[in-house]
């Protein structure tokens, strides 16, 4: 954090304006992002915003942050080497359901067990948007879509209990027409220490007629509300297990722990303070001796 | 006078043959031999067949060469195996408790040499692997070597052991002296004072992550793949000592993945595979093109198509790293020819990647990434610089300016007023992406026909770094032979053995194989009076690629496939048939 701080929200807007469809649940999460930020005051030029491909992938060119738009679903492995040559930054993965929970999922996992300090928040559309509406990994069971005219044989994925199981340390969900609740979910996010998760149910209004914003405003409701334990690994597991009936969807932090170390505090290398983006790039003379001495 | 001895082990999966050959390979060093030593394995764990041969010569060693002086028989099964490859006057050492040769019909003028090693370890010690030491010592009579210097590699090899193990050692390598010396074993060379050696002796893997190191690289990562592994396996070993991260990932697409970001980020990064993860990096590699983003991607070649011959070497990757990832994007392919240029491409490829910005390709093949080969020390006290990034950028720093070699200055992430978009699509010289909303726009075309040049004409620039081709040997000489990649020196030995009959023949040997220095292939071609393409693949693909880039025809071929490398005796047999030598 800098000494003065004296950013305003409008000093993390790029001069791109967003492309998404007015009224798309994505811009709710452009404010909720660079709200988060400055709450946190966090420069523009420590923050690295890392996307897919996708609609929600566009966020990176929106943002006034260093950002970096990948190919589809390599959001997280980019970020991660991003975060493990300079744990000074702040990094956000951004993406879409079919992004992250599709074709990038090996990623995900990985990236929960892993526990390295970035943020992941996926705007979940349950249907692919930008190639104009396709079943994703989220979409409920009988969904009529282009790929599924029949209705969606599939079981949709269940991205709070994957994660919950795979070893994040963070897991929450939050609703693009909540922005102040958004906000606050994803500032939290932020600030955890170890892997963070947020899956943000971000109506498409385009593709999507089933999960739309008064289906979610009409279902929604915040855990911060009951007496759920964050800390409690099976209540959150139970609670992410919660069939999608009426008046049953939680929203908040389902689980966070911060006992647990960090990727970056149990590596050799970083655990020393080392940033190797900047490390030293000469070789000294005992570095030589240590890595070839068996070559002798 | 020269002194020229071909060993080889033969053993299964199990019998301990990387390090028995790595080990004897030491002591041979050890005695100012050049040494190469090549394993011939398979894709099991346990039994199977496999063979490790070392040469060690008093002059350069070239190949690992034909026919074995010294053949060392491990197990029965193996034995029955190997007597096809038996020649007429080899020594072959075995265990007679466990192995009768008189059964397995070996050819009758072998000079039989069977020695119950077994048996004479278990008088020392439990451990079934010292009877590798015992047939050390044996041999070591007949090689003439000198005990001390063998006990010096015992001690650096085995000393964090304790001393009893490396008494022990010392034990086994001496009962195994005397058994020889009673038996009166062949004598090859006269026992005499040895120089001390100050060589290395190296694989390909690790003199390429040692160039990579040399030349400041902080970032690898890699997902376990047969013959790249080994690269990984060497610098987990030192990393924190290097402020260096390496990483293991759940797929090659996360390795690219993770190295792209460490990159972005200004760590110098690399990472590694063969063909199979070299294939899943495809799009990726695409990406760090039109983004800019420096990056070293190696890939040792094996013997495909798909998991193919996974411990066998080949070269017919050439065109899947020519063409790798839609679209075109500056690539750098550099293929180094032996475990020195390895180092040196190590060394190169860090650095062009980052000064210009592209991805660079390193090409090798499973036989460079795993023999092992003496060089003379590297000089790994390099002064590094770093190349186009800035610290302190103007307000007005826009990342992907127009320049004249296609090189933009770049920000590390960190930087203050150094914050850009960057992203897979094309775009505008200040990072915003002109293929959504601005895609087509009248005003947008030559923005996209300029950015395409931009990147493409540091190609231009690179090429005039790289070193040229040139001939080797007699520039009037009968034949030119063509090669690429690890049988440059197979190459070399054949032309040696071909004036040593009165034909001369040169070479001339591709490195650098994309940007590609086509006038002076195109020339040295056209002036050739023969040229013949040697390369271990079934199509041909550097002869199409030289055709494809300079339009000249190479007439003759010689391609093997089978999986194992090349020998000068095939050479010197198609360069007769092509000139018409009895």
């Amino acid at each position: 954090m800098s000494e003065e701080f004296n950013f305003t929200i409008k000093d993390y807007e790029s001069n791109f304006k967003p492309t998404w469809c007015p009224g798309c649940g994505n811009f709710s999460q452009w404010r909720a992002i660079r709200q988060a930020l400055i709450e946190l005051e966090i420069p523009p030029e420590e923050v690295v915003a890392v996307s897919g491909i996708g609609c929600s992938s566009h966020m990176p060119n929106f943002l006034k942050v260093y950002g970096l738009q990948t190919v589809h679903g390599r959001g997280i492995p980019v970020a991660t080497g991003i975060r493990l040559a300079n744990p000074k930054l702040t990094v956000l993965v951004y993406g879409g359901d079919g992004d992250i929970y599709g074709i990038g999922g090996n990623h995900f996992l990985h990236a929960c067990r892993r526990n390295v300090d970035i943020i992941t928040i996926v705007s979940n559309n349950f249907v692919y948007g930008l190639t104009t509406g396709q079943a994703s990994a989220t979409t409920p069971v009988g969904t009529i879509t282009r790929t599924t005219p029949r209705g969606s044989i599939e079981n949709p994925l269940n991205p709070i209990a994957t994660a919950i199981s795979a070893g994040a340390t963070f897991v929450a969900r939050a609703f693009s027409g909540d922005l102040k609740h958004l906000s606050y979910i994803i500032k939290e996010a932020i600030d955890h220490r170890g892997f963070a998760f947020v899956d943000v149910f971000s109506p498409c209004i385009t593709f999507n007629r089933n999960q739309t914003f008064n289906y979610f405003r009409e279902r929604v409701y915040k855990v911060d509300d009951t007496d759920h334990d964050k800390e409690d690994f099976y209540a959150a597991l139970d609670l992410s297990n919660q069939k999608f009936i009426k008046d049953n969807l939680p929203i908040g932090i389902f689980y966070q722990i911060e006992h647990k170390t960090t990727y970056e505090e149990r590596d050799f290398t970083l655990n020393q303070g080392v940033i190797p983006a900047h490390a030293p790039l000469d070789l000294s003379k005992e570095q030589i001796d240590i890595i070839t001495k068996e070559f002798y | 006078m020269t002194k020229d001895i071909i060993i080889r082990f033969v053993g299964s999966a199990g019998d301990g043959l990387v390090s028995l050959g790595n080990l004897f390979s030491k002591i041979l060093k050890k005695h100012n031999f050049n040494v190469l030593g090549f394993r011939s394995y398979q894709s099991v764990i346990r039994g199977g067949y496999n063979e490790y041969q070392i040469r060690a010569s008093t002059d350069e060693v070239l190949s690992i060469g034909e026919e074995a002086d010294i053949i060392v028989l491990l197990n029965k099964s193996v034995a029955a195996i190997h007597r096809v490859r038996v020649n007429k006057d080899a020594m072959v050492i075995y265990d007679n408790d466990y192995i009768n040769l008189d059964e397995l019909d070996y050819p009758e003028d072998i000079q039989k040499l069977p020695i119950p090693l077994a048996n004479i370890t278990k008088d020392i010690s439990k451990l079934k692997v010292l009877k590798n030491i015992v047939g050390f010592g044996a041999i070591s009579q007949i090689l003439g070597l000198d005990e001390t210097l063998i006990k010096e590699v015992i001690v650096e090899q085995f000393g964090h052991k304790g001393e009893e193990v490396v008494f022990t050692n010392f034990e086994a390598l001496e009962k195994g002296d005397k058994f020889a010396t009673e038996n009166k074993w062949p004598i090859k060379w006269e026992k005499h004072k040895y120089e001390k050696a100050q060589q290395m002796i190296i694989t390909g893997n690790e003199a390429l992550a040692l160039g990579m190191i040399s030349a400041g690289l902080k970032f690898y990562s890699g997902y376990p793949m047969t013959p790249a592994t080994s690269i990984v396996h060497y610098l987990t070993k030192h990393l924190p000592k290097l402020g260096m991260i390496v990483k293991q990932t759940e797929d090659e697409i996360a390795a690219i993945g993770m190295a792209i970001g460490a990159a972005y980020c200004g760590a110098r990064a690399a990472t590694g595979t063969s063909g199979g993860g070299f294939s899943l990096m495809s799009e990726l590699v695409g990406m760090a093109g039109i983004e800019e983003i420096p990056l070293v991607v190696i890939n040792s070649q094996r013997a495909g198509p798909s998991t193919g011959m996974a411990t066998k070497t080949e070269q017919a990757d050439l065109f899947q790293a020519y063409g790798i990832s839609q679209g075109e994007f500056p690539k750098v392919i550099l293929a180094p020819s032996s475990v020195i240029e390895a180092f040196n491409v190590g060394v190169d490829a860090v650095e062009i990647a980052e000064k210009y910005q592209v991805v660079v390709i390193v090409l090798l093949d499973l036989y460079l990434s795993e023999h092992i080969a003496t060089v003379r020390k590297f000089d790994l006290e390099r002064k590094n610089s770093r190349f186009a990034i800035l610290d302190k950028p103007s307000e007005d720093y826009i990342r992907y300016k127009i320049t004249k070699t296609g090189v933009s200055p770049r920000t590390l992430p960190g930087t203050k007023n150094g914050v850009f978009f960057t992203g897979s699509s094309e775009r505008n010289e200040s990072g915003t992406s002109i293929a959504s909303t601005l895609a087509g726009l009248p005003e947008t075309l030559p923005i996209r026909e300029e950015m395409v040049k931009k990147r493409m004409r540091k190609l231009e620039y690179i090429l005039e770094e790289l070193e040229k081709p040139k001939i080797y040997g007699e520039k009037e000489a009968s034949i030119t032979l063509v090669s690429w990649g690890s049988t440059k020196y197979i190459l070399r030995e054949a032309i040696k053995l071909l004036k040593a009959e009165g034909i001369e023949a040169n070479q001339l040997h591709i490195k650098a194989i994309n940007p590609f220095h086509k006038t002076e292939v195109k020339e040295i071609l056209s002036n050739a009076k023969e040229v013949l393409c040697v390369e271990q693949n079934f199509t041909g693909q550097m002869n199409d690629y030289i055709r494809m880039k300079t339009g000249f025809d190479i007439k003759h071929n010689l391609r093997r496939w089978d999986g194992e490398p090349i020998v000068p005796s095939q050479i010197i047999a198609k360069v007769k048939e092509v000139l018409n030598i009895e």
